[in-house]
């Protein structure tokens, strides 16, 4: 049985103008809260209702609990940030048993990023997440581009054949749809999407965070105690662009669009570029409400060009 | 709403829900040479606001009558990105104003500074949990220790101790004179104030921990805010003497409210970090570490 019939905005009275399915993830509009950025959906709950988002994508979870790295973990930088919280979470059990029988009772589609320090790890994940009820979760987000954890992340992110193996590995573990987050931090971004789509992913979202650093001149050290991190922000948003762009031409996968998102108008041009929906992060950070209102703005814009769905949008920039 | 309760006994601190608003700016002036006092107009977080709590700030004045159409990029909100996590210093929930003290330490605060009356400036809050209700046991000492920019939380603290039958005494600590933020405001909310400053310009040349080791005895009740090296200072001083103690900590900080995990705060039991935001700023001493870690 599935929890959810139909996408769930159409409860809550939103337009299906903004109704997208992505990889075969049904959502209520195309704008998604990002992973890391949104925890496990109780703190924004206290603001807004969930419903109000396309997806939620949870917080990069583990097997096991993650302790995270010590602080420093954040800094700021130009139009955007720095972190290395290094994945922090209370591991897979817990999302099972405390956050998820919660979570899919708010009204939104859950979408579970996954990470690990091997393959076996990240399978093991994907494989509990079947335990679920059915419908809880409507897909995957499979992590190999987080830059801050010594194993796992880019490790898998930023190698062709690991990427595709562990794509593959994950994709045995479960029939949830797919989909793989892909680093900035590589030369040829298009090439990962497509190892990825070969290795049986659904779609790929984009992208992670850019891996950057600053250095407190007074302390004459690296901010950060993990020394590097990872850039987040609208500082991001043309290479972000580029990139969804370059692999949205190059994959037949849907692409959720990332970074830098802060406004309706941001999203419309990853939409533009090919992104069939957008995640918002950072921008939570700044104001609670931006996804809301990133989707209040979307709808505004979407109307005004006189397009009958966020659908026609996908792409349409492209020549 | 009274907070969950870690072991370790009861647990007095306070949380509460959280708005946004933008607030009018009253008024603002420079307290030293890098502090500044900034008086807000915020009826609907005023009331809301315990001790302990903090905001997080827009470090720009809202925009007002900016054209372009709906959508278009926020040009006053990215640059800086964030707001800054600053604690509340005095507070009149019936008045609906709060004030805050903050040192200009970069680009953000800088900004900040030159906020005028009649701006608005966005906040976001209540954040955080309180320093523990004061009420119950009136006799029993409560030594509020600052140091530095940790001064400024405990004037409202200080208030609401006084407004629950305590009598609170103030040591409060920095370099020199210059650097006692917020100490007039603690001593005007009720709490007498013995100064340290460790060139001897005012009051007492030294550490406030030199103090309050004088001054302290088993049972008594201190609340600090300062810099991790006095706070793990108090701490063990607290720790030796059987004093109970709760730990006001600062951290760099993205989001305010919980989701970022980016304020991390070593538990004490070696069991990983919590979030300053959401499960403090005020800790009880024996739950963390305080010391951020070298680099």
């Amino acid at each position: 049985m599935r929890i959810m019939d139909g996408p769930p905005g159409a409860r809550t009275g939103a337009a299906p103008l903004l109704a997208v399915d992505v990889a075969g993830i049904r959502c209520a509009n195309p704008v998604w809260a990002a992973s890391g950025c949104a925890g496990y959906g109780r703190e924004l709950a206290a603001a807004w209702p969930l419903s109000a988002l396309g997806a939620l994508c949870v917080k990069g979870t583990s097997l096991e609990p993650w302790r995270g790295n010590p602080g420093p973990r954040v800094a700021e930088t130009a139009c955007g940030m720095l972190n290395a919280i290094g994945l922090q979470n209370p591991g897979v059990d817990h999302l099972l048993t405390r956050d998820l029988p919660w979570l899919v009772r708010q009204g939104t589609a859950v979408v579970v990023n996954i990470v690990g320090r091997t393959i076996e790890e990240y399978a093991a994940v994907a494989r509990r997440l079947g335990d679920a009820p059915a419908g809880a979760v409507a897909g995957v987000e499979l992590n190999i581009s987080c830059p801050n954890v010594r194993e796992g992340g880019l490790q898998f992110g930023a190698d062709l054949g690991a990427a595709a193996e562990v794509t593959a590995a994950v994709r045995e573990a479960t029939s949830l749809p797919l989909l793989v987050k892909l680093s900035p931090n590589v030369t040829d971004v298009a090439a990962f999407a497509a190892a990825v789509e070969r290795a049986g992913a659904d779609g790929v979202s984009l992208i992670n965070t850019l891996l950057g650093m600053r250095i407190d001149v007074a302390a004459r050290r690296p901010i950060l105690a993990n020394l590097t991190g990872g850039l987040s922000g609208p500082a991001c948003k043309p290479v972000a662009l580029r990139m969804v762009w370059e692999v949205a031409g190059s994959v037949s996968i849907p692409v959720v669009g990332i970074g830098g998102i802060a406004t309706g108008l941001d999203a419309a041009e990853f939409l533009l570029a090919g992104a069939s929906a957008v995640q918002v992060g950072t921008a939570i950070f700044r104001d609670p409400w931006a996804p809301v209102r990133v989707r209040d703005e979307l709808e505004a814009w979407l109307r005004a060009q006189g397009m009958a769905s966020a659908r026609e949008a996908v792409g349409a920039g492209r020549p | 709403m009274e907070a969950p309760g870690p072991a370790g006994g009861p647990d007095r601190r306070r949380r509460s829900p959280w708005v946004r608003e933008e607030a009018l700016v009253l008024a603002q002036d420079q307290g030293g040479p890098d502090w500044f006092r900034l008086l807000l107009r915020a009826p609907r977080i005023a009331p809301l606001a315990w001790p302990g709590q903090f905001l997080q700030v827009a470090v720009r004045p809202v925009a007002t009558g900016l054209p372009g159409p709906a959508g278009a990029p926020d040009l006053a909100g990215s640059d800086p990105l964030l707001p800054r996590p600053l604690s509340i210093c005095t507070l009149d929930p019936e008045g609906g104003s709060l004030s805050v003290v903050y040192r200009v330490a970069g680009r953000g605060t800088a900004l900040l500074a030159s906020a005028r009356p009649g701006e608005r400036l966005a906040l976001l809050g209540p954040l955080g949990l309180s320093f523990p209700d004061p009420g119950g046991a009136a006799s029993r000492p409560l030594h509020l220790v600052g140091g530095g920019l940790g001064i400024p939380p405990l004037a409202c603290a200080a208030a609401w101790a006084r407004a629950g039958g305590r009598r609170p005494q103030a040591l409060l600590g920095a370099r020199g004179a210059a650097g006692l933020a917020g100490a007039a405001e603690v001593a005007a909310c009720g709490a007498p104030v013995q100064a340290v400053t460790e060139d001897g310009s005012a009051g007492v040349r030294g550490l406030v921990t030199d103090v309050l080791r004088e001054r302290l005895a088993p049972g008594d009740e201190v609340w600090s805010c300062g810099p991790p090296a006095m706070l793990a200072a108090v701490q063990r001083l607290c720790a030796a003497q059987g004093a109970e103690a709760w730990l006001c900590v600062e951290r760099a900080m993205a989001c305010g409210f919980g989701v970022c995990l980016g304020c991390a705060v070593a538990r004490s039991d070696g069991g990983g970090f919590l979030r300053a935001c959401v499960d403090g700023p005020v800790f009880r001493a024996g739950d963390v570490d305080v010391a951020e870690p070298r680099r």
